[in-house]
């Protein structure tokens, strides 16, 4: 079975997940119905997830696990859900992403990765205060293409 | 990225990369042309270009008071 990743790649996001420190676990969603980029998507997060032991996953169908689905307002596949590993469940913190992360975006998710593992957002105090006083929600659709 | 950093930071925001090629009713929906453009509270806001934390903290204040 050829790798989506290739030798030095994998040795580099290696190299970066020596970064982290907390769990982490990866729930990806992904559909038998019109879902061209699910099988890559899943091979990419599986190969990511084994290049270290902190990193999890777990595989969700839309239309099996619904009620899953449910829960972390999935309705996009491939959908993938960045979450904090603990005894008693995933830390849901919002992360969300909406088809296959590759190229920047591939980075991006590696970033993410060690983001949530060391469980603080690394956001200036500003900003911090900022959102603290929030008394409605957020919502951030980014919008990006493969490169 | 930026918009992940403010998910994990609040419970009030949730944050999603969408890849526009594969979504394209929605990126219609939101008239997404250049990338990345960031989308906020379903269409009350959008923002081209990577903005730094102060410019996007900006856009939501200015959805949150309207």
């Amino acid at each position: 079975m050829t790798n989506l990743l290739n030798e030095d790649i994998r040795n580099q996001v290696r190299e970066a997940f020596n970064s982290l420190q907390e769990p982490v676990q990866v729930l990806f969603f992904g559909s038998k119905e019109q879902c061209e980029y699910c099988d890559d998507t899943l091979k990419l997060v599986e190969e990511v997830t084994s290049l270290s032991d902190k990193l999890n996953l777990q595989v969700f169908d839309m239309e099996a696990n619904a009620a899953v689905a449910d829960r972390y307002n999935v309705s996009m596949t491939p959908g993938l859900v960045i979450a904090g590993e603990a005894e008693d469940g995933p830390i849901d913190y919002g992360i969300r992403y909406a088809g296959i992360p590759s190229g920047h975006e591939f980075s991006s998710l590696i970033q993410d990765l060690i983001l949530v593992s060391g469980r603080d957002s690394g956001l200036n105090q500003q900003t911090r205060d900022f959102l603290a006083k929030l008394e409605e929600p957020v919502h951030l659709q980014v919008f990006v293409t493969p490169t | 990225m930026l918009a992940h950093q403010m998910a994990m930071e609040s419970t009030m925001v949730q944050a999603e990369m969408v890849e526009a090629t594969e979504f394209p009713d929605l990126s219609n929906q939101y008239h997404i042309m250049g990338v990345p453009d960031t989308v906020i509270n379903h269409g009350k806001a959008k923002m081209v270009g990577a903005a730094p934390e102060g410019q996007l903290l900006g856009e939501i204040m200015k959805v949150l008071k309207n």
